[in-house]
C-alpha cells in the first residue's frame, strides 16, 4: 500500500528555472578580502565592518555542529562565492522601469506582483522587498509605507539613512557568536530585509520578501532586521525559491525581530527552496537562525510552510524576555524524496506570566527524514510562565522517518508545560474508506495531509493561506498512472 | 582533555580493570571502550544536565565491606517474601547475610561458583546487551567485571517466589568505589521476578557504586523487574539495566529512585524479535541537594511489540532531575504501539528539571505518542481540601502522594507495595500526623 | 444487476472464497448469513477491489460490467457502496469536506456538474436529518470521535448521498443497540427502489426483522451452502450454524 501512496506524491518544482542574466560575482572562497570587499561594494561605515571582520574571526574559532538529525557531506566554504549581484543593479536603479525586464520577468514567472498598480488592482494588499543572489532589486510601496512612518527598505540601504537603529539593534538577538552559521552570516551577510514600525503605529499593509537564488555556486547570507516599536503591530511574509541546480547551494540567513512593549510581530515563512531531484542530487541546504526577542506584553508569532531544501536546520526561536509576552510557532514540514529537515523553535520563557504555544506538523514522505526540534526553557525568573507544545508527525510510505526530539527545562515550580507528540501513518484503512466513496488516491492524500495541517494554515495570512495549500498539493501532486 | 579527566581515565582503568583471566576479552573491549570515550562535558548529549567535574577531583580505592552493612540489610527485609536473598555490602558478597534455597529450574550463582555448564551460558550472555559505547560506567563496568550474580532460570520454570538482591553502601573513610553485576537469563517460557534493591547507611557516603544488570528474556518468557534505590544523600551512583527481549516475550520494569548525591541510571530495552511487549513505570523524588538522571532507550527493532512507559517524577527543594525517554522505532518494526508519558511536579523555587522525551521514527505503520508535563501542585485542589479542614501542609503531602499513587498501586507484588508506601510517604514528611491519611489507605485495603 | 460466477479469492497466501455463486436482480435484498471466519466480509472487501484481496478465479459481472479490473474509486462511481463494518476515523479531514468530494467523484462521473456548495450543504443537512444525526457532525473529522452508532448512521448519510445501484452492508448491525439498529434499518428502507439492489450481510437474525430480505444464503467455508427465503434466517437462529455446516460437510 506505502508503494501505492508513494506513486501519488511525487513532486514537481515549478520554481526550477534559471535567470539567464549577466552578473557580477565573486570568485569562490572565503578570506578577509572578501568580506572587505562586500562591506566596500555596500560603501559601509568603518564599524560595520569592524564588526564583520569581528565575527569572521569567531567564525574561524567555531566548529561546524554536527547535533541535528542531518547528514551531508562536510561543505567546503572555499568553494562558495559569497557575493553575486546581476550587473543590471550595478548602476543603481531608482525606479522599477529601469530596472532589467528580465529579472522582473524572473518575479513574474513566480507569480510575485512588482508593479503596484497590479497589486493594488488585485486582493492582495503587500508591500515587497524582492532580493536576488547578494542585492535587493526593488522594494514596492516605499511612499504610502513612509506616510505611516512604517520604514520597510534593503538593510544595504538601512545602514546609511538609519545607521542609530541598524547599529542599535543589528546583532542584539543573534550576536556574531551565536552559531557557527549565523556567525559566517554576521561575516559575509549581503542584503535583506529592514523594517521600522513606529510607536503605536499598525503597518497599513502587509509586508513581504521574496528571496530568489540564481546563480551558480553562490550562498545567499541574508540578513532581516524588524523592529517593532512600542504598542505598534506588523505581518511579515517572506518566500523562497531557487533554480534546479546540480551541485548544493548554501543558504544561511538570520532574522532578528524585536518586539518592544506591547508591540506584536507576526512572521510567516513559505520555505520552497529548490529540494533536489528524486535521487536526492542538488537542492539548498538551509541553515538559518531566525529569533525575536519579545519584550514587555509584546506578542511574537512564527508561522512557517516548509516543502523545500534538501537539507533545513532552522529553529525559529523567542526570548520572552518581558512580562506576559507571548511566543508563537506554527510549523508545516513537509518532506519527500531525499529531502532531511531538522527544524522545530525555542522558547525560551525570562519575564513573569509569559505564555508560549507550538504547534507543529511533520509530514514526511519517499526517503526523506524529518525531525522536530524543540526547546522550552523556563528560567528561575519565570514565574507562572506556561507551555503548551503539540507535534504531530504524519508518515507517507515505509521509507521515510519521523522524529521528535523536545528538550523541556524547568528552573521554576509555578511554570507548567504540556508537550503531546504523535506520529501516525496514512493509513490502508483511510485510503480503502476514501476510493470506496469515488474519492481519486492522490486526492485522499491530499485531502488527510491537508486536514492534519489544518492547524497551521489558519495561523498564516489569508493569501498565503491558498499558497500554502497549493504547494503542499504540488508537492503531493504526481503522475497518476 | 584536561589533566584532571585524563587523570581520572588513567586511575580508573588501572585501579579496577581486573586481573584475573576470565571474561578477558570483554575485559579488553570495555577498556578499549573507556579510553576512547570522551569524558563526558555539558556538551555531550546523554550527559548535557549531569555534570562528572567533582568525579575527577578525587582518586579512589577499591571499596571494602564494613561490618555495619549487616545491620543496614536487616532493615531492608521484605518479610513474607523472599525466598532468595543475596546481599552484598559495597560491591563484595556476604554468605553470612544471605539465604538460598533450591528452586527447581533455579540456576543462581555467583560467576566465580560457577559450573563450567553455568560459566558458558554466562560467557555467552555477559556484555551482550550492555554496549560499551551507550555510558561510560558501562564500558568501565565491562572492562572490570570479574565477579556477579547469575540468574538462569530453565525452560518452561515460573518461579513461586521473588528473587531478592539487596546493593549495601557504607562509610569507607575515604574515596571509594565499587562495583557489582547481574546476569538474568530466562529460558523458553520461562517466568521470574528479581527485586534488586540499593540501599545505604546513615554515615555520610563516600563510596561510588557502578552496578550493571543484564537480562536476556526467552522467547515467550516474562521477566518482572524491580530497581529499588533507597541511598543516602551523599551517595554516588551509576547504574545500568540493559535488556533483551525475545519472540512474544514480556517484560514489566518498576523503578522507584529516592536519593542520591548523583544517581544516573540508564535503562535499555531491545525489541529485538515480533510480539513483545515493555511495560516500565518508575518514580523519581529527588530532594535537598540531590541529582537523579534517567535515561531510557526503547530499541523496537521487530514488528507488532508494544512500549508503555510512564514515569512521574516530584522534585523538592534545589534538587535536580535529568529525564530523556527515548522511543526509537527501526524499519522494520511495523505495527508498533508505542507510548512514553512523563509527568513531572516542580514542589520548590529552587528545584530543577530537564526532560526530553525522543521519538524517532523510521517505520510508517506505527502507533506512537508521548506526553511530558510539569507543573506544581493544583491550587484549586489544595484549596478544595483546605476548605474541607485539611492543613495546607497535610493537603500537599496528599496531592504528591496522588501524583505517583497510581503507578505505586500498580505494582504487581503486593508485599513490596505495601513496604513501599511509608517508605515513599517518608519522603514528603517525617511527621507521621501528616502522613497518616495516605498510609491509611493500603491498611484498610 | 449482480452476477458472481465461481469466485475464488485470496488474503495473505490463504484461500477464503472458494467458488461463490450469487445472482442478483434489481429491487432484490439478499442477505448473507454465516458462522465467524466464514469469509462474509471478505466478501464486500474483494466486491469493492480491497487492496490484498486478490482474486484467483471466477467472475463478477455488475451492471453489466466486469468490475473486477477497476479500481476501487470505480467501481464506487459506477454504484457500488460498501457500508463498512468498522468505519475508519480519518482526524483533520472533515466530514463535510470528505462528502463533497465523493458527491462530486460520482457526479462527475455521471456527467454531471458538482453541486454547488450551497445546494450541498442544503442537500447534506437533509439527509443528516433523515437518520437522525446532528448537524455539528457535518463539521468534525471523518468518523472522529464518533461513538459506533454514529459511525454507522454515518455511513448510511453517505450511502443516501450518494445513490448507489448496490448497497453492500458489512455487519451494519454490530455494535448497536435495538434503537440505533432500528434507526439504520429505517434509512436503508427508505432507499428500497425498483432499481437498487442490497446486500446485507450479517451474523445476527434480528437485523432481518427490520430489513426484511428476499433471500437468505448461508456463507461457510468459502460458498454459499444453502439459500432460502426469509425464513431460512429464522431456521438458522433457531438451530445454529452448526446445522448448516455439518449438512454441507
Amino acid at each position: 500500500m506505502s508503494e501505492e501512496i508513494n506513486q501519488y506524491i511525487k513532486s514537481e518544482y515549478a520554481a526550477g528555472f534559471i535567470t539567464d542574466i549577466e552578473s557580477e560575482t565573486l570568485p569562490p572562497g572565503l578570506n578577509e578580502d572578501v568580506i572587505r570587499f562586500i562591506s566596500a561594494k555596500k560603501g559601509e561605515p568603518e564599524w560595520l565592518l569592524e564588526w564583520r571582520l569581528k565575527a569572521f574571526e569567531i567564525f574561524m574559532e567555531m566548529e561546524e555542529p554536527t547535533w541535528a538529525h542531518v547528514h551531508y557531506p562536510k561543505i567546503n566554504f572555499q568553494d562558495i562565492s559569497y557575493y553575486s549581484s546581476p550587473k543590471s543593479m550595478a548602476d543603481k536603479p531608482q525606479s522599477l522601469d529601469e530596472v532589467d525586464p528580465e529579472l522582473l520577468r524572473t518575479y513574474e514567472k513566480l507569480g510575485i506582483p512588482l508593479h503596484e498598480q497590479e497589486v493594488l488592482a488585485g486582493v492582495a494588499n503587500v508591500a515587497m522587498d524582492v532580493v536576488f543572489d547578494s542585492v535587493s532589486v526593488a522594494t514596492t510601496f516605499r511612499e504610502k509605507l513612509s506616510e505611516a512612518g512604517v520604514i520597510f527598505m534593503p538593510i544595504s540601504e538601512a545602514v546609511h539613512k538609519h545607521p542609530e537603529l541598524v547599529k542599535k539593534y543589528l546583532g542584539s538577538v543573534v550576536p556574531q557568536r551565536d552559531n557557527y552559521y549565523a556567525a559566517l552570516n554576521c561575516a559575509v551577510f549581503s542584503d535583506g530585509s529592514f523594517v521600522y514600525i513606529p510607536k503605536g503605529v499598525r503597518c497599513p499593509m502587509e509586508l513581504s520578501t521574496y528571496f530568489r537564488i540564481n546563480e551558480q555556486n553562490t550562498g545567499q547570507f541574508e540578513r532581516t532586521l524588524i523592529i517593532a516599536d512600542e504598542g505598534s503591530h506588523v505581518s511579515y511574509l517572506e518566500g523562497c525559491t531557487a533554480p534546479m541546480r546540480d551541485e548544493n547551494q548554501l543558504h544561511a540567513a538570520v532574522v532578528e525581530l524585536v518586539a518592544l512593549d506591547n508591540a506584536e510581530i507576526k512572521y510567516s515563512t513559505v520555505q520552497n527552496w529548490y529540494p533536489g531531484d528524486e535521487n536526492g542530487k542538488g537542492g539548498i541546504y538551509n541553515f538559518v537562525t531566525k529569533r525575536a526577542v519579545a519584550h514587555t506584553n509584546a506578542k511574537v508569532s512564527w508561522t512557517q510552510v516548509e516543502t523545500g531544501s534538501a537539507v533545513t536546520w532552522k529553529y525559529p526561536s523567542c526570548i520572552l524576555k518581558g512580562d506576559n509576552s507571548i511566543g508563537e510557532f506554527y510549523s508545516v514540514a513537509l518532506t519527500n524524496n531525499f529531502q532531511q529537515a531538522d527544524t522545530g523553535t525555542k522558547m525560551i520563557h525570562l519575564g513573569k506570566n509569559t505564555k508560549s504555544t507550538i504547534i507543529s506538523k511533520g509530514i514526511s514522505a519517499g526517503k526523506s527524514q524529518n525531525a522536530y526540534r524543540g526547546l522550552v526553557r523556563m528560567n528561575p525568573s519565570a514565574e507562572g510562565a506556561r507551555n503548551f507544545t503539540q507535534c504531530d508527525s504524519l508518515l507517507i510510505g515505509d521509507k521515510c522517518g519521523a522524529h521528535t526530539f523536545p528538550y523541556i527545562e524547568s528552573k521554576h515550580p509555578s511554570a507548567v508545560i504540556e508537550h503531546e507528540a504523535t506520529t501516525s501513518t496514512v493509513s490502508d484503512d483511510q485510503m480503502f474508506l476514501c476510493q470506496q466513496r469515488g474519492i481519486d488516491p492522490e486526492k485522499a492524500v491530499s485531502m488527510i495531509v491537508n486536514g492534519f495541517c489544518k492547524e497551521v494554515f489558519k495561523e498564516l495570512p489569508m493569501e498565503f493561506a491558498v499558497e500554502a495549500g497549493k504547494l503542499l498539493e504540488v508537492s503531493l501532486e504526481g503522475s497518476v498512472g | 582533555m584536561t589533566q584532571a579527566v585524563s587523570d581520572f581515565h588513567q586511575q580508573a582503568l588501572s585501579q579496577w580493570v581486573g586481573k584475573s583471566d576470565k571474561f578477558q576479552r570483554l575485559n579488553a573491549d570495555g577498556s578499549k571502550a573507556f579510553e576512547a570515550l570522551p569524558f563526558p562535558t555539558r556538551k555531550t548529549e546523554a550527559w548535557k544536565y549531569t555534570s562528572l567535574y567533582a568525579l575527577t577531583q578525587q582518586d579512589y580505592n577499591q571499596a571494602v565491606a564494613t561490618f555495619d552493612g549487616a545491620e543496614v540489610a536487616a532493615n531492608y527485609q521484605v518479610d513474607s517474601l523472599d525466598v532468595q536473598q543475596w546481599v552484598f555490602v559495597n560491591g563484595q558478597f556476604q554468605a553470612n547475610l544471605s539465604t538460598q534455597k533450591n528452586e527447581s529450574g533455579l540456576h543462581m550463582v555467583r560467576f566465580s561458583d560457577a559450573s563450567a555448564e553455568q560459566l558458558a551460558l554466562i560467557e555467552k550472555h555477559l556484555g551482550q546487551v550492555a554496549e560499551n559505547e551507550r555510558n561510560l560506567f558501562t564500558a568501565l563496568n565491562n572492562a572490570q567485571v570479574q565477579d556477579g550474580v547469575f540468574i538462569y532460570v530453565e525452560k518452561n520454570t515460573q518461579l513461586t517466589q521473588p528473587i531478592h538482591i539487596v546493593n549495601v553502601t557504607t562509610q569507607q573513610g575515604q574515596a571509594a568505589s565499587a562495583f557489582n553485576r547481574c546476569l538474568v537469563v530466562l529460558d523458553q517460557l520461562a517466568q521470574a521476578t528479581v527485586i534488586e534493591q540499593f540501599v545505604s547507611s546513615d554515615a555520610e557516603q563516600d563510596v561510588l557504586l557502578n552496578q550493571v544488570t543484564e537480562a536476556v528474556v526467552g522467547n515467550g518468557a516474562q521477566l518482572q523487574h524491580y530497581r529499588l534505590h533507597k541511598e543516602h544523600e551523599s551517595s554516588l551512583h551509576f547504574g545500568g539495566v540493559y535488556v533483551d527481549l525475545g519472540r512474544d516475550s514480556q517484560f514489566n520494569s518498576y523503578q522507584v529512585l529516592l536519593g542520591g548525591k548523583v544517581k544516573r541510571l540508564d535503562v535499555l530495552v531491545n525489541h529485538n524479535e515480533g510480539g513483545s511487549h515493555c511495560e516500565m513505570k518508575g518514580v523519581y523524588l529527588p530532594k535537598n541537594d540531590q541529582h537523579v538522571d534517567i535515561h531510557s532507550y526503547i530499541e523496537h527493532k521487530a514488528a507488532h511489540c508494544t512500549t508503555d512507559e510512564i514515569y512521574r517524577g516530584i522534585m523538592a527543594d534545589q534538587s535536580k532531575a535529568v529525564f530523556n525517554g527515548r522511543i526509537h522505532i527501526h524499519p522494520d518494526a511495523q505495527k508498533t504501539l508505542a507510548e512514553l508519558s512523563n509527568k513531572n511536579l516542580l514542589l520548590s523555587d529552587k528545584a530543577q528539571i530537564n526532560t526530553k522525551p525522543e521519538l524517532e521514527i523510521y517505520a510508517d505503520d506505527v502507533r506512537c505518542a508521548h506526553g511530558a508535563t510539569v507543573a506544581q501542585l493544583d491550587e484549586t485542589a489544595k484549596f478544595y481540601l483546605q476548605s474541607r479542614g485539611i492543613s495546607a501542609q497535610e493537603a500537599d503531602i496528599m496531592l504528591s502522594f496522588g501524583f505517583i499513587n497510581e503507578l505505586l498501586d500498580s505494582i504487581p507484588l503486593e508485599p513490596l507495595r505495601v513496604a513501599l508506601r511509608p517508605l515513599l510517604a517518608q519522603q514528603f514528611s517525617s511527621d507521621r500526623a501528616l502522613t497518616q491519611h495516605i498510609l491509611h489507605d493500603e491498611a484498610g485495603a | 444487476m449482480l452476477s458472481i460466477k465461481n469466485l475464488h479469492a485470496k488474503v495473505e497466501e490463504k484461500d477464503i472464497l472458494k467458488g461463490l455463486n450469487i445472482e442478483i436482480k434489481p429491487g432484490e435484498i439478499h442477505a448473507i448469513m454465516g458462522p465467524n471466519g466464514a469469509g462474509k466480509s471478505t466478501l464486500g472487501n474483494v466486491l469493492s477491489g480491497r487492496e490484498g484481496y486478490e482474486v484467483t478465479d471466477g467472475e463478477v459481472i455488475f451492471d453489466g460490467k466486469n468490475i473486477l479490473d477497476m479500481d476501487t474509486e470505480e467501481r464506487a462511481r459506477e454504484g457500488l457502496f460498501l457500508a463498512f463494518q468498522y468505519p475508519v476515523e480519518i482526524p483533520g479531514v472533515s466530514n463535510l469536506e470528505f462528502l463533497k468530494a465523493s458527491v462530486d467523484a460520482v457526479r462527475a462521473h455521471r456527467g454531471q456538474d458538482p453541486l454547488d456548495s450551497v445546494s450541498f450543504l442544503k442537500l447534506a443537512r437533509e439527509k443528516c436529518k433523515a437518520v437522525n444525526l446532528d448537524q455539528n457532525f457535518l463539521k468534525r473529522g471523518v468518523n472522529e470521535g464518533f461513538s459506533g452508532g454514529e459511525k454507522k448512521r454515518n455511513e448510511i448519510m453517505q450511502m443516501m448521498l450518494l445513490e448507489p445501484k448496490l448497497c453492500i452492508l458489512d455487519e451494519t448491525d454490530s455494535g448497536l443497540d435495538i434503537d440505533a439498529l432500528q434507526v439504520v434499518a429505517e434509512g436503508v428502507n427508505s432507499q428500497r427502489d425498483p432499481n437498487r439492489s442490497f446486500i446485507v450481510v450479517t451474523h445476527y437474525q434480528r437485523l432481518l426483522d427490520y430489513i426484511v430480505p428476499d433471500y437468505v444464503h448461508v456463507l461457510a467455508g468459502g460458498k454459499i451452502v444453502k439459500s432460502g427465503g426469509k425464513e431460512l434466517a429464522l431456521e438458522l437462529e433457531e438451530k445454529g450454524y452448526g446445522w448448516i455446516e455439518n449438512g454441507a460437510a
